[in-house]
């Protein structure tokens, strides 16, 4: 199935031809509305960065007026209405909207360069990614045209940010804007993860990896699990607030601390992931700047343990919750374990650049800001996770210094210092260095000057989020020192936005490699073409740039060399490009990169409608959104018919000896759904902590003498899905050995039993005894099985497209429609288990445990 | 604008004048400690304030040195480059933060709740504390009298969102969260004056919603309780007059007055109001200024509040505020 029938007679093409049209297919649409359909990564990178860092900018004036109305006591600067609203705001812009959304453009925009491949793995998603980030960030601030702006902090504690006391409307905005943000991360999450460990220049085998991608793959699937945990966090809250579910009434059986427990289980992490690849760009600076890195391993052990760690630490934020003290210690315990992943980056770069006199220019020096800034977040962090000094200082300006120190500090200054890193990369032109050192001490004395007193505010037991406080308390002279820094620490910035612009066109021209760096971005032209990598090259150590400065081959008959010679420009008619193998780097194939296509748009559209909808309580305009969407999404998957043929005739594994990859689990298709099945494991594995956590607080379950439902009957209904799973493979099954007609009849089986399912599912819940209101056990009980009828519901439509295509081209039997059989067997297979599981918790636990 | 509402705004702005004119420092700080739990975490703070700030220098040195100096082409940090990142990244956390952790598990076990101490309950409102005795059979808010020498047993809850009690100088912060009973414990060494605040962001007032603990001596806290559990003087005509109207212009909604219950216990029990050296949850001294200037327009003082304006002819206002400070 891997061999691809070849066309007869050759096509040649003059290299001149082919490299036309090479960069003909690569070419990205220009002009209104045509570039809306981009999705290159560099365009979709610096949309996402500037984006991103216009919402940073907006975060950060809400700040300075904060600053202003806390500059003197007793301040009539602004009432506790706007103040609150402001610091919602503020904390909100610069977690969903500048810290993680930046960082992800960022990424999208340099990994293709560093990993030496043409693009990321799924370049639609990447601009679905982008869309609904940017639209999500637009409804957040749409809530200040119509007066409606959360004044909930940006962990939205229950019960304040519950339908009991939230301002119903001001708070919808902030759920869903902050929904529609989680996907578009879980977007760009799963994106990366397949992009590092499978698109690679031949020969970068892990250990080869460059240490920011090291930190990019840690990072994105901390995102996966981490988003996913909020995004169901969400729904529920907003179940609450638009359906009336009572997962966050305590009167009704519902927790608060199950809010914060799901809460902070996303919430450390993304500490963590607003960090993790911060250190991916001092390790690239440091590496660049002294020459050589010692401790590439240590690093890449330390990135590891720090993804780990940090999803065991949420609770160090609850430690006055009451929780028993023994938990608390387990918690602590990894909190230090985590100083020690720190410490060995540090080091690491401290031992790199030992007695090697790096130039002081403005992105070392910026890195070296960060360590003083971060060492110093770093052990105020060690503080805060011992267990009675917390008690002390939890939520007060102590910790709003704490994780300034760590967040700017650990990731603002790191990614200044890459911009002017890899600004020459980008533009071909430097930044100024005067104005970079200028906007630098700005920062640093700024910072400082706003962020150290607010230590000893803390200690002096000003709490935070307050609006005002009395001149009676010792507090003013610092809150006056530290408003006057923050003019100053934003002064900084203005000087860094001004030398990105003045640069653009002034800046001085750039060497090729004008920081002498090892990695493969500094390989591209400047600035970079659409048509990245016209040969792909072959890398042969960890420092490809230093070891064979240009990187020409050292042996042109060598297996790898032949291949990559032969792709030079090619293929030339459809977005191709290498697929590695994880471990080692070799060559495994060569899969399609999909064009531009408006359906990424037409899909985040389809996403804000719902949740512009769902503001507006306008509930008949879901059905209406999401058909917008699954409409877009077909399309969008469903390739172009000449692509297709290309691809069936294309000599490239004559040439190469590599197969296209279209069907298997090698291929991209099969990655995504892999991705897919993660996250919705994921949402059910939420979901069913908030079941036990329920139950754990609950006398009696289920809640209020509710009677359990009928499970000898509903076995008959689930079992339902289970023949359908078992059909599904069984069409796989039939597929290989080419039976097509008993694969179209699996098909219609899944297809029909999935069917049967919904009447039973839906005869069932009509007939329950409950109400999803009724309490939170009901309620708990409703959304896993509206989630399990979502998954059915997908199952459904992969079958029923599968049956449908199977009569349309009979070219495609042994390719896409291989890939859609055994994405749809995989997916039911997946359906099947789930839903036993959904089953044995729903209807049996009660009875057995 | 209503003559009486104008009136309202000038008692306002007279309270206002009163804050200022009559402060006294106050503080609340955690590393002032002024009974024996925050003297531990005290103790623990400043050991790490020496020993972190110890580390930061050495990491600082070593940073300084890196780049200050050219050595050979492949020169090593000291102890090599595997010893130098496990030295530095390893043994020093582990050095520094194990023993930290070994002590602190000391510090929390002598934090312990003692068994026997005085039970006081203090239930979170949005912005205020309700305090209650229940041996006494005493309510009252935004102050919790305690004796001093002795430790005091708190249980806390909330009657809406999550609270956060903290008086710094006392002990660390204990969260009140709505369906949940938390425990706690407070003990102040010598008598005196202890602020504190809620520490949990609470809504629009959770800057507003301070409270005081006062420790007195031993024999000073019985005669004080001693004294709430008395039958009351009998009032005179102007408080007789004041308690009529407390009752026809809508506070006794709200309000609870011994043994006369609000309908909606939405504000603070008012049976000992005249005994509280606070208003507004710490926010003025009580002074009958300040009291006529709160009940004649509370939301200027508190934006937000419940509590409406009350737009009272002046004389049925002193009338009133000379009844709720007879409430002793």
């Amino acid at each position: 199935m891997t061999r691809l029938a070849t066309k007869e007679q050759r096509e040649t093409l003059s290299p001149l031809e082919l490299e036309r049209r090479y960069k003909e297919t690569w070419d990205e649409p220009s002009g209104f509305p045509a570039r809306l359909a981009t999705v290159d990564n560099i365009r979709i990178g610096v949309q996402y960065m500037v984006a991103a860092f216009s919402f940073f900018l907006i975060g950060g004036i809400l700040a300075l007026l904060m600053r202003v109305q806390l500059a003197v006591p007793e301040n009539t600067f602004m009432g506790p209405e706007v103040y609150n609203r402001l610091f919602t705001m503020h904390g909100t812009t610069m977690m969903y909207l500048f810290a993680v959304p930046f960082q992800e453009g960022m990424a999208a925009l340099l990994l293709p360069f560093m990993l030496g491949t043409r693009d990321l793995a799924f370049p639609r998603l990447t601009a679905l990614s982008f869309w609904t980030f940017l639209f999500s960030g637009l409804i957040f601030y749409c809530g200040f045209f119509f007066d409606q702006v959360a004044d909930v902090g940006w962990f939205a504690y229950t019960p304040l940010s519950a339908p009991a006391f939230a301002q119903p409307v001001a708070i919808d905005f902030w759920l869903v804007g902050l929904g529609a943000a989680e996907l578009a991360g879980i977007a760009a999450g799963a994106e990366l993860t397949v992009s590092i460990l499978w698109l690679r220049a031949p020969g970068m085998s892990l250990a080869r990896l460059p240490l920011y991608a090291w930190a990019w793959l840690a990072t994105a699937l901390m995102i996966v699990f981490a988003f996913t945990t909020l995004l169901v966090a969400t729904l529920l809250l907003e179940l609450d607030q638009s359906v009336g579910t009572q997962f966050f009434n305590a009167s009704k059986g519902g927790n608060h601390l199950l809010w914060q427990h799901l809460f902070w289980f996303f919430g450390h992490p993304e500490v963590y992931i607003i960090f993790l690849p911060a250190t991916g760009v001092v390790s690239m600076i440091v590496s660049a700047a002294s020459g050589r890195i010692l401790g590439y391993t240590w690093i890449v052990a330390a990135i590891i343990l720090t993804a780990f760690l940090s999803f065991g630490l949420w609770v160090h934020h609850m430690y006055t919750t009451g929780l028993p003290e023994l938990s608390l210690y387990f918690f602590a315990g990894a909190s230090l374990v985590i100083a020690i992943a720190s410490g060995t980056q540090i080091f690491a770069w401290i031992a790199s650049m030992w007695g090697r006199r790096p130039a002081l220019v403005a992105p070392l020096l910026h890195v070296l800001g960060f360590v003083f800034i971060f060492v110093l977040g770093g052990l105020t962090g060690v503080m805060v996770a011992i267990v009675p000094f917390d008690w002390q200082v939890h939520d007060t300006y102590f910790l709003v210094a704490h994780f300034h120190y760590v967040l700017i500090g650990g990731a603002v200054f790191p990614i200044l210092a890459g911009a002017y890193y890899w600004y020459p990369a980008l533009t071909g032109r430097m930044m100024s260095e005067r104005l970079g050192k200028w906007s630098f001490w700005c920062l640093f004395i700024g910072f400082n000057l706003t962020f150290f007193p607010m230590h000893i505010m803390g200690l002096l037991g000003m709490p935070r989020r307050v609006y005002t406080y009395s001149a009676a308390l010792e507090w003013s002279s610092y809150n006056l020192v530290a408003s006057i820094g923050a003019f100053i620490l934003g002064f900084g910035f203005v000087l860094f936005v001004a030398n990105v612009l003045y640069s653009l066109k002034r800046g001085a021209k750039a060497d090729k490699n004008p920081w002498g760096s090892d990695s493969l971005e500094w390989l591209v032209p400047k600035p970079p073409p659409l048509a990245l990598f016209e040969r792909i090259p072959v890398v042969h150590s960890r420092h490809p740039l230093w070891d064979g400065s240009d990187l020409e081959p050292e042996n042109p008959q060598s297996e790898v060399e032949r291949i990559t010679a032969s792709m030079k420009h090619r293929p030339h008619d459809w977005r191709a490009t290498l697929l590695v193998d994880v471990l080692t780097g070799r060559p495994r194939g060569i899969v399609r990169l999909a064009g531009p296509s408006y359906m990424p748009l037409v899909v985040a559209v389809g996403i804000m409608a719902a949740t512009i909808a769902t503001i507006a309580k306008a509930y008949w305009v879901l059905p209406i959104a999401g058909l917008i969407s699954v409409v877009g999404l077909v399309i969008w998957l469903w390739p172009s018919r000449r692509e297709l043929e290309q691809m069936y005739e294309s000599e490239l594994p004559n040439d190469t000896g590599l197969p296209i990859v279209m069907v298997g689990t090698k291929s991209l298709g099969w990655l995504g759904m892999v991705f897919l099945l993660m996250v919705l494991s994921w949402v059910f594995a939420t979901l069913f902590y908030a079941y036990f956590y329920l139950r754990l607080y609950s006398g009696e379950w289920p809640q209020d003498g509710l009677s359990i439902p009928n499970w000898p009957l509903s076995a008959i209904g689930f079992g339902t899905l289970l023949l359908a799973g078992a059909l599904a493979f069984a069409a796989w099954q039939a597929f290989r050995s080419d039976r097509r007609w008993s694969f179209r009849l699996a098909l219609a089986g899944s297809f029909g039993l999935a069917i049967a399912f919904f009447a039973f599912h839906a005869w069932e819940l009509v007939g329950l005894p409950f109400e999803p209101q009724t309490n939170a056990y009901a309620s708990i009980f409703y959304i896993i099985s509206w989630t399990l009828d979502v998954v059915v519901f997908i199952g459904a439509m992969l079958a029923g497209t599968a049956f449908v295509r199977s009569f349309l081209v009979e070219k495609d039997w042994p390719f896409f429609l291989g890939q859609h059989a055994q994405l749809t067997s995989l997916f039911w297979g997946f359906t099947a288990v789930i839903a036993g599981i959904v089953y044995g918790v729903l209807y049996l636990s009660p009875i057995v445990l | 604008m209503t003559v009486q509402s104008k009136l309202g705004f000038a008692y306002a702005a007279t309270a206002c004048g009163a804050i200022a004119g009559c402060r006294v420092n106050e503080t609340q700080s955690a590393i002032h400690p002024a009974g024996p739990a925050a003297a531990e975490i005290a103790w623990l703070w400043w050991l790490m304030f020496w020993a972190f700030t110890a580390v930061f220098f050495l990491v600082l040195t070593l940073l300084t040195m890196a780049i200050l100096r050219r050595l050979p082409q492949d020169a090593l940090p000291p102890l090599g480059r595997t010893g130098f990142i496990v030295a530095g990244g390893i043994a020093l956390p582990v050095f520094v933060v194990t023993p930290l952790l070994i002590l602190s598990l000391r510090t929390s076990a002598a934090l312990h709740l003692p068994e026997d101490a005085l039970t006081i309950e203090v239930r979170g409102h949005m912005w205020w504390w309700e305090v209650r005795y229940p041996d006494h059979g005493i309510v009252t808010a935004n102050e919790i009298r305690i004796p001093a020498g002795e430790p005091v047993r708190l249980e806390l809850t909330s009657a809406d969102v999550i609270h956060s009690f903290w008086v710094p100088s006392l002990n660390g912060k204990r969260d009140l969260i709505p369906g949940l009973q938390n425990t706690f414990w407070i003990q102040a060494d010598q008598p005196g004056r202890y602020r504190g605040q809620c520490a949990e962001y609470c809504g629009t007032q959770h800057a507003n919603m301070g409270f005081h603990v006062v420790a007195l001596t031993p024999n000073e806290f019985r005669s004080w309780i001693a004294k709430r559990q008395q039958p009351r003087p009998p009032l005179s005509g102007e408080q007789q007059r004041g308690a009529e109207i407390f009752r026809e212009a809508g506070c006794v909604k709200c309000h609870t007055v011994a043994g006369n219950k609000a309908q909606n216990e939405i504000g603070p029990d008012l049976t000992h109001i005249g005994s509280r050296d606070t208003l507004g949850a710490a926010l003025i001294p009580n002074t009958p200024g300040n009291l006529a200037g709160w009940i004649a327009n509370a939301p200027a003082l508190k934006p937000g509040i419940e509590m409406p304006p009350t737009y009272l002819p002046p004389d049925d206002l002193l009338a009133l505020v000379a009844y709720l400070e007879s409430l002793q």
